[in-house]
Formats: structure tokens, C-alpha cells, sequence
């Protein structure tokens, strides 16, 4: 790495190059750009100033956001973070513990299980909904936080990438010499490997985070009380009130632009977590 | 961080169980992967594996309603065979759903992996001061759902509010409207690219990252151009992992719904069965038809299988295997 | 299997869930001291301030209003929850169109014992959509949309249009409005919005369904709703009316910068164009719909809907209690009109809680003495089983036809939606006649 900068420094700049890279980057930015002003705007401006003048009734507009039904919009944030935190969270850790699993122990059916499990990466969240609901009604647990949260702390994807990082990060030796000293299994997972996989781990909760805040379909059908839901659904329902209710544009819009906020925050202060190999597995092999 | 909720009890439970099934501390090892694999397993099979086997036998079931169908017991559940399967099949919607899906997928997996790859390229040749810069504006798209990213697009493709017709119409051009026919695919999968160029591009990134700098190096002092070095050294070193964000964008073409299905309210050209999982969703959710729905998730679930273990063995890779 | 199922995942999720509290949510059942206590899925604004006045004055008989996304997300929700075996709520606000379908899926209760009487407090047209003809009462009506024509009274001013009274003088105004200023438009025809179509083919003397001896009849393709379509059609093709969507950002900015200046609605109109152009205010009057036949003055319906008690309720009795109060007391129905802001269907409410023009229309004192009117003219209409499939027929049948600007292509289109509707039923099982 060291040499590579090295070898970096000397390199001359390019002009062509910038002038691709901006225009990737305006071409990611206009929309955000678009929302940020757009969320300026009251609802009488938004249709009929020029589109990237910005106007000064942000505070207005959050204001009213905050008004509608008791501030049930900040409930949906809250919900949001619980959905996507907690969920994510607790995906990571399960996923650590099976990838951790599948990638240091020799054991009858692994292979069976890790192909179910792989198989599970190719099943859209759609289909699923609609089964689970059957499934979960049973237990008495739809319309409950429970119906979003369980569904969301399985990640096949999550399993597989934690075991190439179990893989890749957990060399055999040091669990050895862990268990050597008279540490029991979940003491060499728990103190020593895990450490070892935090980056990856990060990677799989930032991974499931955004899964779950992406998944509409799975808290839109379990959910029958507007105050258990997440942002996304939420302001979907402010989009389409029916036929006899206006829609309420602006406090989409300054809603779209608050709940991707703290996302965006997220991902910036995470970024350099961000190294998603998705073929080490296959580099290895 | 903070403590984990929900699971770890149950983990604990797990390890808890497992100390006591070994009575020779450290020597017999049988029972502690499953332990360490429980929650997993618990999980997989309740929200994934049962569901999945329900949606299976939901498709063999089918409702069948007697006379006006008013009034109770006018309704009863019945085995169907493979009949909601031929309906699916045969449905005249079905096949154009696939069609377009197909071309759709012709236009988004190139040109989103193309610019990802270009992107991921530029920045680690590291010749231009806005790399930062850019891998950060490209990124932030993957922060927004793609339930959001419709909405945005859904409002910026409206000619009375794009700034983009609002260039068009003072250069003296007319700009085209985005949801007629012949517009309304590539304006879906605008919204696909730019929501999932920049977590393609990290990927590649990091692969390239792993490259060493003295092969670049030692190509350049033989006098091979950026273009060069990227063509013959760094793309192929990183295929593997080309191919493996090849496999999953295929997949999340076969599953578009959440673009279309935003933007269906904005346009007459965006049909109920628009792609085949809107079609699963019409189903379901507007036919109140589960069985049919099921049928049909049941063919796009096969239909993913089939294409992303078909082109893994096609290029011979031996990415999800294990490396026992 | 379902059963083996079933219990397999009830275990792993106790398993599962061993280590975690209940949850906080404290959905239906019965609270301590014999309380009872009942859900109510409403997306009509500030129900749960309606809904406080009965629970202010029924300690016995707590309600708690969980707001819904509208009617079509409600419905679906308590389909799947019907499937289910649970999950619904006790009181469900239905729309008129749902009622077949919600009733043929055994999701809302018949409650004929103890609401049969109400029938003399709503108008006919109401009460038969709640019992569909029959000895039943699947709800009680709550409100209902009369179909009126609303327009900018100060460009019909400029161009001295006044406002049509038959459906060629509509088609002139949209000539002369549209040669005036080419990006004017009196109305657009949505192929997003089957309701508003339905209403417009009612008011030409349509049923789309119909009931006779033991099995169905469907009839979208009849003369009167083809006399509709190739209206629209002819409209379209011309270019004198625009054919995109209404609801979307691009109609709200039409009808505030005044591109749009007509629009074909209900009797909640005022409620959306007050919250989508509300720089437009007092610039709108309302008249009755543009005729067929002057003679014979007709109108349609769109929207509006009961309020009934699902199958899975298990306070049926306390529910009924509720939802008679709802509708007919008259501080409930005062407040329906001025909290929830919605036209009751009860004939009562004309008198004592709509004395006043709604406040985006001031100017016209007699906005719903014109609503009462075309309440009262409004045809009777049949709606079947699957709504749902024909409605979403109508969308993609439709969407297509506005999109080709053919007016042969509309009448196609009906052709569509009425062999897609047939097959349906055809499939399901349904006793079809024809």
C-alpha cells in the first residue's frame, strides 16, 4: 500500500479524468440537490419557482412536518432506527456466529446448510412477505414491532460474507492457541475472533441497515397501526391519501430529505469500512 | 454500541447448551458448530425456509367460489394441481412482463457495471484531485431507498419541474416526455443505475485496491498507458469480482418492482404486470389471488436460480462454493 | 401440512422470543373491569378527534382509530389478515365499491340485528350499496361522493363561457378554452382513476354488475358506458383534453399555475384543491355535472363509504353500538363533517351539519344545496365481487388508449376491461350469466 502511494504521488493529473469523475458525481448528486432545495420551497413555490431556486421555508416546512397527526413523523424516524439498527445488529451478530462456524469447524451437513443458506440470497423480499404474514399471524405477532424486527435479523447474504471474513481474518492457529490456553469455543469466538472480524462486521450491519430500511413490502403488509411504522412506508402514505385527500408534497419532500439525513451521516463516518470483496471467497478458492 | 437485544440470549442459550453436551471440555467438538449455527438456523427456517415451503404449497392450492359467492361457506380452499402454474404461463401479461425485464436488464447491467468499473478505475489511477470527492458523491445514492430514489426521479422527470427540460427548452429543444412509451424503460432504469452504481463501484474499488503497486509499476516503465495497464492488468485481476457483482445485479434485475411500482401513478405506460414481480404483487394484492401469486413467485424464484447458477458455470467460477 | 407448519415456526418463535418481553403493543382484546375494546381502520383525517367524543362519553367502550394509508392498502390489509385467521380489526371503514369483495371474502360481518333499522335515516342509494339488495346490512353508509363540475369561474369569465349544462357544451368550453391558450386544458382524462370513470358511466345510466336469480352479470361493455368512453376518447384525440394522470405533482402544478381549469369531482373536491392550490382560492365555482339529457338530470358517484365490523371482531354487538352512533348522532355527524371533513351520507346531516359552504368555496352559499341536488339525482349502481381486477383493468387498459390518443382505442379498451372482469370471475368460480 505504502509503495502504491508512493508510486501515486509521482503520477501526473489528468484532466480528462476529473472531468469523468465530476460528471459521475453530478450525475449522484443532482437529485439530492434537487431534494435539498426542493425542501425550501412551500407548497405554493414548488411548482411554480425555477426548480433549483432555492426559498427560505425549510423551518416552515419541518415545522409542519412535525405538526402532522402529533409529530408521528419523528415516531416513523425513531421506528426506523429501531427497524434498521436493532435489526441490523442483531444480523450482524447471528451472522458472525454462523459464518464463524461454517468457516472453522469441520461438521455433518455443513455443506447442505451453507447451499440453503446461499439459495436464501436469491429469494426477493416480495415473495416472501405475503407468507410470512400467514405465518406470523398464527402467533398472534402482526402488527407488532416483533413482525418487522425477526423477519429482519436473517441475512443469507450477511452469513455469507461473515464467513469469508471468518475465513480470511481468523487464521486456524490463533483459535488453536486460544483453545490451547483452555478457552471453551464460545470464549475463542466471543474474545478472539470476533475482534478480529469487526471490519467485516460492520460491512454485513451496514449491508443489513440499509436491506432492511430498502425492504417496503415486509412492514407495509405486517403493520396495520401507523404509529409502528418506518419512514418509508410512512411517507408513502402521505403521497398516496386516496382520491379525496390532497397529497402533501412539500412534507414528503422535507420528509425524504430529514430521513436520509442520518443515513448519509452513517455511511460517511463509516466509509472506510466499506470493502466489500465480493469475490475473496472466489480468490481463494 | 450498544447491548444486543433479542439474540443474545439465545446465543448465550447456545453456548450454554454446548458446554454441557461436552463433558471432556475441549475434546468432543460435535455439537458446537451447530450452537455457534442455531439462531441462523432458528431464523433461516422460520422467515425464509417456512415461508418459502408455504409459497410452494400455496401454489398446488387454489379457492374455489361457488354461485354468487356471496354468503359463508360460498368459498373452499382446494387443491388445484399445476393449474395456477398453466394460468401463469399462459397469462398474455407474462411473457411481455419477462420480455421487458430482459431488455431492461440489457440496458441497466451494462451501463451500471460500466460506469461502476470506469468510476472505480479513474479514482484508483489516482490522476485527478476530485477522487474523493466523486467515490464519496457516488456512494451517497446507496443511502437512499429505492422507494425515496423513485420519488425524487418521479418529480425531477416531470417536465413542468425538470431542470434538465428547463435546459432543453432554452436551448430551443423540446424536451421528451420521459413516461411515453418509448421513453418509460429507460427511465426506470435510470433510477436502478443510480442507486446501485456507487455500491458496485466500492466493490470494484477495494478489488483493485488489492493489487499491487508494483504491477502497474513495472508496466508503466515498460510504457504501457493508463488505458493499457487498466485493460490488461487491473481488469483482468479483478474478474472475479466483475463477475460476482455481474451475478447479483442479474438478480436485482429479475426483482425490479420498487421504481416501477413508485412511479406506476405518474404515467399511463407503467401496466399492473409491468415486470413479473409487479405481477406477483397484482396477485396478491389486487386480484386477491394468493395462489396465483404464489405460483408465479415460484417460477421468477426458479427462473433466478436457474440463470445465476447457469452463468456461474458457465465462466467456470468457483465463487459460492466452498473451499473445503 | 398448513397445521405442521404453522406449529414448526410457533415453536422456533417462542424459542426465539424466550428471552424478550411481550410486546408494547396492546392491540384489541379486552382490558381489566370488563372494558372492551375495539380497533378502528379509518384513513379519514382526524377520525381519532371524532372518535374521542364517543369515547369521552362511553367509559364501556374504548375505540382506537389506527389511521390508514386509503382505501385500497386498507382492504388489502384486511384481506390478508382474513386469510390469516386474525390481525383485523374489529370496525373497518369500507369504501361503497369494496363491499361485494369484502363480503365475498366473509371479512365483514352481517349485522342486520342489530342495524336493520337504520335504514330510514340514509338515502336509498346508500343503504343499497350496504346491503347489496339483500335482507343483509354489511355496514352502515358514513359518506358519499355526489359527483359536481368545478371550474375557474374567472377564465370562463374572460372567455364568456358559461358554465355547460349537456355534455356538448363541456366539449365547446374545452375547444374555445384550449384554441384561447394551448396550454389550457378543462380536464384531463385519467387512466388512473377508475372511480371517476365508474361515476361519469353511472351518470350515463351504467351498472357495471348486476345480480340475477343465482349468478352474476357484468355489463362494462354496455351502450351508455361506450357512449362515455367514446366521449373521452373523441376529446383526447382532438387534443382539447390532456390525457395524463390526475394526482400526480404535474396535475397539483397545473391546477395551481392554471393549465388546469376544470375539474369533473365529487363533493370533496374543495378539501384537495384547498391542499394542492391553495393560491387558487376563490377563483372556483361548482355547478352540477354537464348532462346526456337535460331532461332527465342524472348524476354519479365517486368515493364515499360504510363503516362495518369485520368477521374476526368479538365484540360484534358493542362494535354495531359504535358505528351507529358514528353515523347518526348528530354531534357525531357535525363533527364528521367539520373534524373528519367528510359529506355524511345521512340525511339528516344536510340540515344541521353542512349549513355552510365549505371555506375554500365562501363564495357560494349554495355549494351543497348543489350537492343535495345531485345526491338525489344520482343512479343506482351495482358493484360485483372483483372491483378490484375490472379497476385495475381500467388502469392498464385505459393507460394504453390515452397514451395511443385513438378514439377507437378507448372503446377497445372497455372491451378489455369487460372480458378480463368476466375471466376472472369465470376462474374464481362464479356463477356468471352470458
Amino acid at each position: 500500500m505504502a509503495v502504491a502511494t508512493a508510486v501515486k504521488a509521482r503520477t501526473r493529473r489528468s484532466p480528462a479524468a476529473t472531468v469523468l469523475l465530476v460528471l459521475g458525481a453530478a450525475y449522484c448528486l443532482l437529485p439530492v440537490l434537487w431534494v435539498v432545495i426542493a425542501s425550501t420551497k412551500s407548497a405554493g413555490e414548488l411548482f411554480s419557482t425555477f426548480t433549483l431556486t432555492p426559498s427560505t421555508h425549510l423551518f416552515d416546512n419541518v415545522a409542519a412536518l412535525s405538526d402532522y397527526r402529533g409529530g408521528l413523523y419523528w415516531r416513523w424516524m425513531a421506528n426506523t432506527a429501531l427497524y434498521a439498527g436493532v435489526g441490523a445488529l442483531a444480523s450482524a451478530f447471528v451472522s458472525a456466529m454462523a459464518g464463524f462456524a461454517l468457516a472453522r469447524y469441520a461438521f455433518p451437513g455443513k455443506s447442505v446448510i451453507f447451499n440453503l443458506i446461499l439459495a436464501g440470497v436469491l429469494v426477493p423480499g416480495v415473495i416472501l412477505a405475503v407468507p410470512q404474514y400467514l405465518l406470523l399471524a398464527k402467533v398472534g405477532m402482526t402488527n407488532t414491532y416483533w413482525a418487522v424486527l425477526l423477519p429482519s435479523m436473517i441475512s443469507p447474504y450477511g452469513i455469507y460474507l461473515c464467513r469469508i471474513f471468518a475465513a480470511a481474518a481468523v487464521p486456524g492457529e490463533v483459535l488453536e492457541a486460544a483453545r490451547m490456553d483452555g478457552a471453551g469455543d464460545w470464549h475463542a469466538f466471543a474474545r478472539v475472533a470476533l475482534p478480529m472480524m469487526r471490519p467485516g462486521l460492520v460491512t454485513v450491519f451496514l449491508f443489513q441497515f440499509v436491506a432492511i430500511w430498502n425492504n417496503f413490502m415486509l412492514p407495509y403488509i405486517m403493520l396495520g397501526d401507523d404509529r409502528l411504522f418506518p419512514v418509508t412506508v410512512g411517507l408513502s402514505g402521505l403521497l398516496n391519501q386516496g382520491a379525496t385527500q390532497p397529497a402533501m408534497y412539500t412534507s414528503v419532500i422535507t420528509g425524504a430529505l430529514l430521513s436520509v439525513l442520518p443515513l448519509v451521516a452513517l455511511f460517511l463516518s463509516l466509509q472506510r469500512y466499506w470493502q466489500v470483496d465480493l469475490a475473496a471467497g472466489a480468490v481463494k478458492a | 454500541m450498544t447491548t444486543l437485544p433479542a439474540v443474545t440470549p439465545a446465543a448465550e442459550r447456545s453456548a450454554v447448551t454446548t458446554a454441557a453436551d461436552r463433558p471432556g471440555r475441549g475434546r468432543r467438538r460435535s455439537g458446537t458448530p451447530y450452537a455457534f449455527l442455531a439462531p441462523a438456523l432458528v431464523l433461516f427456517t422460520a422467515f425464509l425456509g417456512a415461508p418459502v415451503v408455504y409459497a410452494g404449497y400455496l401454489s398446488l392450492r387454489r379457492v374455489k367460489v361457488s354461485g354468487l359467492g356471496l354468503g359463508r361457506g360460498s368459498r373452499v380452499e382446494q387443491w388445484a394441481g399445476l393449474s395456477n402454474y398453466t394460468r401463469v404461463l399462459t397469462d398474455s401479461e407474462f411473457l411481455p412482463s419477462v420480455g421487458r425485464i430482459a431488455l431492461y436488464g440489457l440496458i441497466v447491467v451494462p451501463l451500471m457495471l460500466g460506469g461502476a468499473l470506469l468510476m472505480a478505475l479513474l479514482i484508483d489511477a489516482g490522476r485527478s484531485r476530485a477522487g474523493r470527492f466523486a467515490r464519496t458523491a457516488i456512494f451517497l445514492p446507496y443511502a437512499v431507498p429505492a422507494v425515496i430514489a423513485s420519488l425524487l426521479w418521479g418529480f425531477l422527470y416531470l417536465p413542468r419541474i425538470s431542470p434538465i427540460s428547463d435546459v432543453l427548452n432554452g436551448a430551443g429543444l423540446s424536451a421528451p416526455n420521459v413516461f411515453s412509451s418509448s421513453w418509460v424503460l429507460y427511465a426506470v432504469a435510470n433510477i436502478a443505475i443510480w442507486g446501485g452504481m456507487g455500491f458496485n463501484m466500492i466493490v470494484l474499488y477495494t478489488a483493485l485496491r488489492t493489487i499491487p503497486g508494483e504491477l502497474s509499476e513495472a508496466a508503466r516503465i515498460d510504457g504501457a498507458s493508463d488505458v493499457q495497464i487498466a485493460l490488461r492488468i487491473k481488469i483482468p485481476v479483478i474478474l472475479p469480482s466483475l463477475i460476482m457483482t455481474f451475478v447479483f445485479s442479474l438478480i436485482a434485475t429479475l426483482q425490479v418492482f420498487a421504481e416501477p411500482m413508485t412511479l406506476r401513478p405518474l404515467a399511463n405506460t407503467i401496466s399492473a404486470t409491468w415486470t413479473p414481480l409487479m405481477m406477483v404483487y397484482r396477485d396478491a394484492f389486487i386480484r386477491n389471488d394468493i395462489h396465483a401469486a404464489a405460483a408465479t413467485s415460484v417460477v421468477i424464484a426458479v427462473a433466478t436460480f436457474a440463470l445465476s447458477f447457469g452463468f456461474l458455470k458457465l465462466v467456470g467460477s468457483r465463487a459460492f462454493r466452498q473451499e473445503d | 401440512m398448513r397445521k405442521a407448519i404453522g406449529g414448526a415456526l410457533a415453536a422456533s418463535l417462542l424459542l426465539l422470543a424466550a428471552g424478550c418481553s411481550g410486546s408494547d403493543d396492546d392491540s384489541g382484546g379486552t382490558a381489566g373491569g370488563g372494558k372492551v375494546e375495539l380497533t378502528y381502520w379509518s384513513w379519514a383525517p382526524n377520525m381519532d378527534k371524532v372518535v374521542e367524543g364517543w369515547n369521552a362519553g362511553h367509559p364501556g367502550i374504548h375505540v382506537t382509530v389506527n389511521k390508514q394509508d386509503g382505501g385500497d392498502p386498507a382492504v388489502t390489509k384486511l384481506l390478508t389478515a382474513i386469510k390469516a385467521g386474525s390481525g383485523a380489526p374489529d370496525v373497518m371503514q369500507a369504501e361503497y365499491q369494496k363491499i361485494p369483495t369484502l363480503v365475498s371474502a366473509d371479512a365483514i360481518a352481517d349485522i342486520a340485528a342489530d342495524a336493520g333499522g337504520l335504514k330510514a335515516k340514509f338515502p336509498d342509494s346508500a343503504w343499497n350499496a350496504v346491503t347489496l339488495g339483500s335482507e343483509s346490512v354489511y355496514g352502515v353508509p358514513q359518506d358519499s361522493g355526489p359527483m359536481m363540475f368545478y371550474y375557474r369561474a374567472d377564465v370562463f369569465e374572460k372567455l364568456s363561457i358559461s358554465p355547460p349544462a349537456t355534455w356538448d357544451q363541456y366539449a365547446d368550453a374545452a375547444r374555445k378554452i384550449h384554441s384561447a391558450n394551448k396550454k389550457q386544458y378543462l380536464g384531463t382524462f385519467s387512466a388512473n382513476d377508475p372511480g371517476w370513470f365508474a361515476g361519469l358511466a353511472q351518470q350515463a345510466g351504467a351498472s357495471w354488475w348486476g345480480v340475477q336469480g343465482d349468478s352474476w352479470t357484468v355489463t362494462i361493455n354496455d351502450a351508455a358506458t361506450q357512449k362515455v368512453a367514446g366521449y373521452w376518447g373523441g376529446l383526447v384525440q382532438e387534443g382539447v383534453i390532456a390525457n395524463t394522470p390526475m394526482y400526480t405533482p404535474d396535475w397539483n402544478a397545473a391546477l395551481n399555475d392554471g393549465t388546469q381549469v376544470g375539474w369533473l369531482s365529487a363533493v370533496w373536491a374543495p378539501g384537495v384543491l384547498e391542499g394542492n392550490a391553495a393560491s387558487t382560492k376563490g377563483k372556483w365555482k361548482v355547478a352540477a355535472l354537464p348532462q346526456w339529457d337535460p331532461a332527465k338530470p342524472a348524476s354519479g358517484n365517486w368515493g364515499g363509504s360504510a363503516t362495518s365490523v369485520t368477521t374476526q371482531s368479538k365484540h360484534k354487538k358493542q362494535a354495531v353500538e359504535f358505528i351507529t352512533w358514528l353515523n347518526t348522532d348528530p354531534a357525531a355527524l357535525k363533527a364528521l363533517a367539520g373534524t373528519a371533513n367528510i359529506y355524511p351520507a345521512a340525511t339528516e346531516a344536510t340540515s344541521t351539519a353542512l349549513t355552510a359552504p365549505p371555506a375554500f368555496f365562501a363564495g357560494q352559499q349554495d355549494f351543497y344545496a348543489i350537492a343535495a341536488e345531485a345526491g338525489k339525482v344520482t343512479n343506482p349502481f351495482t358493484y360485483g365481487p372483483n372491483v378490484n381486477v375490472a379497476y385495475s383493468a381500467y388502469n392498464d387498459a385505459f393507460g394504453k388508449a390515452a397514451e395511443a390518443e385513438q378514439s377507437a382505442a378507448f372503446t377497445a379498451a372497455l372491451g378489455t376491461m369487460q372480458t378480463t372482469t368476466v375471466s376472472d370471475m369465470k376462474t374464481a368460480g362464479f356463477k356468471v350469466a352470458g
